[in-house]
């Protein structure tokens, strides 16, 4: 071959490939109103709605209809169910249902159905299934009207109902083994399009022509799921992906000068020390308030915002968000940045020589700038910090089922509901692990359950009553970012990360 | 030749076996609670309890690997823990899409490769300084930075191909052209770095031989003397080292999987591995050692077609 054949080839072939990928080449794919293409960081485990949680919500509420629906605002208002009543007790609430509605195959959703559900539901060994552990019947009157009976009031009950407690699928489904895990079965705006998902990696929903409600306004719903959020933000910047949340300062950084581009702040997830040694079982020091206050000043959160997050956040000394009742701004400053009363602190405390404190250290939450900065911060009080390095689900066994340690750094989501943060960090449990409790909180608690306006006001009370007591040692709430790629208008969700899917519309 | 062939898959199917034994081994070990991560931190300790039960985590180790080994050797592969996928549904499902990939690179680089290696080995010169330099460059940039340029160039801001996603081939010709030419691109890059090296160091060595200045003193054209006795007699060692590297690749197409939002299987081995979900990764650890076996035996087959002395008895 001479020289000019060979490179004739090659300049041959070249254009061959260009030619070829050249008329193939990316861009938007599909306009608005047609198809709505979602990314995600989370997959469900299951479509199975007695498996749900509210991190995949979204992927459920395509197929699923919930008996109440939460607007985005938090407010709940009618889908399945029109009417929900309590008696005075709070102990038994009648729920009035929709009589138009039906499964795919014809049979109707009833009184019957929501009863299957809920015990289903109950009995499901789901993540979220204890929220219905004070259930103890469900009554059927009549087609459409039914009553839950409850051990005791929980104040939290329509917001189960409006999420995945509230997720009703076609009974008839319940006797075919898993095959609600793959297949749904529901009442939703969608159906899954199995032909065009591959689970795991891309749920594809199609409008459900029979829906009983306004349909949404999309055709198609896809909700991809990938595993680092520089994919996300590439497929955001062409238009491949149409929204999507981003948590990762960095990458929000990176997309948002881009021009196309919209994005919606939320602060969601809070980051902070949670402890759960006030006992003193395993760090005795921890049982005396004294401490857990100097923790709380020993901390330079403004820092840490800055150097961890790049300032996207809010600093904050409560547990407590900002939609719930109990939140109070004042609590946000409440603790400065003071090492010499942490010191002094210590000192009336008895351990003015400081002491050491264990943490797990799981690189995913506590990233090297969180741990050193937090190893700095307690060290300039004499408060020395030892992190054990963890990987994820050995961790999780050390820390919850062993109980190994007297606290944890965690980034935890802001409920919107008092009840639920109570659920979930005060009243003995996952993150109250040593049980630790005292008079005010014993007085609170019930007046927070029994609902009404008291309830706000005990809220309150005990938000403050946490905070002064240092029952944690909150960094930040995290700024997360909604970004679409200009098509879509997000309007983000009361207490929750990941907005439901009523909450896109086309751009206008 | 086919006693050969026979050997070398018992040999493999032992491996296959032994392999399998020791991951599910290394896979149970580690202190963790597949319940515990698959519930949450906030669930009951009962749920967590009852939900290990349901899996069968509850039983000894060496049952748990008798109940899959006899449950896979029939081809049930399981559900995932994690996803309720069916296993092998979930890894066919990935399978086209690294699949792609890997037999793009190779052809790429096999191609691009000898294309430079011969040149660089023939000329010598300039242009071989040209492809030694062009091969360190190749090999000393880190695989992921040649990925989020190639990404940022092309599909971000030339919007000429898709930045992520993968259409496959049944569905579009065009999009799945499109889709993965810019991953085999970025994965191409140190791949014809090395295999470039070995093309020309073995054409200079071929071109050094006695037999050569022979045929050159016969007046053979060097063309000819190139295709014909240079090439066939350079191939073999590039061929070992593209079969190492075509086996070395599912680790690179980690990295551009996840950075192009593909879904195949290395961004499936990195999510399902971290997650722990034993039944997808035991498929994918059979997935590799099968392939691992197969692309070396072909290698070997290969190698012996085009060099006799090579040829086992």
């Amino acid at each position: 071959m001479s020289r000019t054949t060979r490179n004739a080839a090659l300049a041959g072939c070249l254009a061959a490939v260009l030619t070829l990928t050249g008329c193939a080449g990316g861009g938007p794919q599909g306009s608005a109103g047609a198809q709505l293409n979602l990314a995600t960081l989370t997959s469900p485990q299951s479509l199975d709605p007695s498996q749900a949680v509210g991190s995949a919500l979204p992927f459920f509420q395509a197929v699923y209809d919930t008996l109440v629906k939460r607007e985005a605002d938090g407010e709940f208002s009618p889908m399945l169910a029109t009417e929900w009543t309590y008696d005075d007790t709070r102990t038994a609430l009648t729920l009035t249902l929709r009589d138009d509605v039906k499964f795919a195959d014809g049979s109707a959703f009833d009184g019957a159905a929501v009863k299957a559900n809920l015990e289903r539901f109950k009995k499901g060994g789901g993540a979220a299934a204890k929220w219905l552990k004070d259930l103890t019947s469900v009554e059927v009157t009549d087609a459409t009207h039914v009553t839950l009976k409850l051990a005791q009031p929980d104040p939290a009950m329509l917001f189960y109902l409006s999420d995945a407690a509230g997720l009703m699928a076609n009974p008839a489904a319940f006797a075919k083994g898993d095959a609600l895990k793959t297949t749904p079965d529901g009442t939703g705006p969608y159906r899954l399009a199995k032909a065009k998902t591959t689970i795991g990696t891309k749920w594809v929903y199609e409008r459900n022509a029979d829906y009983w409600g306004e349909e949404l306004p999309y055709k198609e719903l896809a909700i991809s799921f990938f595993d680092n959020e520089t994919a996300i933000v590439n497929g955001l910047r062409t238009g491949q992906v149409n929204a999507a949340l981003l948590q990762n300062a960095d990458q929000q950084i990176s997309i948002e000068s881009d021009p196309r581009v919209k994005t919606t702040e939320q602060e969601f997830d809070f980051q902070g020390l949670l402890l759960f040694d006030r006992g003193g079982a395993i760090t005795p020091a921890l049982k005396d308030a004294r401490v857990r206050q100097a923790l709380n000043h020993a901390v330079d959160r403004k820092t840490m915002l800055a150097t961890i997050r790049q300032n996207r956040g809010a600093a904050t000394g409560q547990v407590f968000g900002p939609d719930t009742a109990g939140y109070d701004k004042a609590l946000d400053t409440y603790y400065a940045h003071d090492p010499a009363k942490a010191k002094s602190l210590l000192k009336s405390a008895g351990y003015a020589k400081g002491f050491t404190l264990k943490l797990p250290r799981m690189s995913a939450i506590v990233n090297d700038a969180l741990a050193s900065s937090l190893t700095t911060d307690l060290k300039a009080v004499g408060i020395t910090l030892k992190w054990e390095e963890l990987d994820g689900s050995t961790a999780l066994r050390k820390i919850f089922t062993d109980r190994a340690y007297p606290g944890m750094v965690m980034n935890m989501g802001q409920a919107a509901d008092d009840w639920i943060v109570v659920n979930e960090l005060v009243t003995p449990g996952t993150f109250n692990m040593f049980g630790s409790t005292d008079a005010t909180v014993g007085k609170l608690l019930p007046q927070i359950q029994s609902g009404g306006e008291k309830q706000k006001e005990a809220a309150r009370q005990l938000n403050r009553h946490l905070v002064e007591e240092g029952w944690f040692v909150p960094f930040y709430r995290m700024t997360y970012l909604h970004v679409s790629d200009g098509t879509v208008k997000i309007t983000p969700q009361s207490g929750m990360a990941v907005p439901s899917i009523y909450n896109y519309a086309p751009a206008g | 030749m086919l006693n050969f062939i026979a050997r070398r898959i018992a040999a493999g199917a032992l491996l296959l076996l032994v392999i399998s034994f020791l991951s599910y081994l290394l896979l149970s070990v580690p202190d963790t609670d597949v319940g515990r991560t698959l519930l949450g931190q906030g669930a009951d300790q009962a749920a967590v309890d009852a939900k290990n039960a349901a899996l069968g985590l509850d039983r000894p180790v060496l049952t748990q690997y008798a109940d899959w080994l006899t449950h896979a050797v029939r081809g049930d592969l399981g559900t995932s823990w994690f996803t309720s996928e069916d296993v092998t549904t979930a890894v066919t499902a990935r399978l086209p899409v690294t699949a792609s990939l890997m037999v793009g690179v190779t052809l790429v680089a096999t191609l691009v490769s000898f294309l430079l290696g011969v040149w660089a080995g023939v000329r010598r010169g300039a242009a071989d300084r040209f492809v030694q330099v062009l091969g360190v460059i190749g090999y000393a940039l880190p695989g992921f930075l040649v990925t989020l340029v190639i990404v940022l160039v092309f599909a971000v801001n030339l919007n000429w191909f898709p930045a992520i996603g993968y259409t496959a081939f049944s569905v579009s010709p065009s999009g799945w052209l499109s889709t993965i030419t810019l991953p085999v691109l970025a994965l191409s890059v140190a791949s014809v770095a090395g295999v470039s090296q070995q093309v020309r160091g073995a054409v200079i060595d071929v071109l050094r031989q006695d037999y050569i200045r022979t045929l050159r003193a016969r007046g053979l054209p060097t063309s000819r003397i190139v295709l014909r006795h240079v090439l066939r007699n350079a191939s073999a060692p590039a061929l070992s080292v593209l079969g190492m590297q075509f086996v070395g690749l599912l680790g690179g197409a980690v990295i551009v999987e996840q950075i192009f939002g593909l879904p195949g299987i290395g961004s499936m081995t990195v999510t399902y591995t971290t997650r722990g979900d034993i039944p997808v990764i035991m498929a994918l650890v059979m997935l590799t050692v099968i392939g691992v076996v197969l692309i070396n035996l072909l290698v070997d087959v290969m190698i012996g077609w085009l060099n006799p002395k090579a040829r086992v008895a």
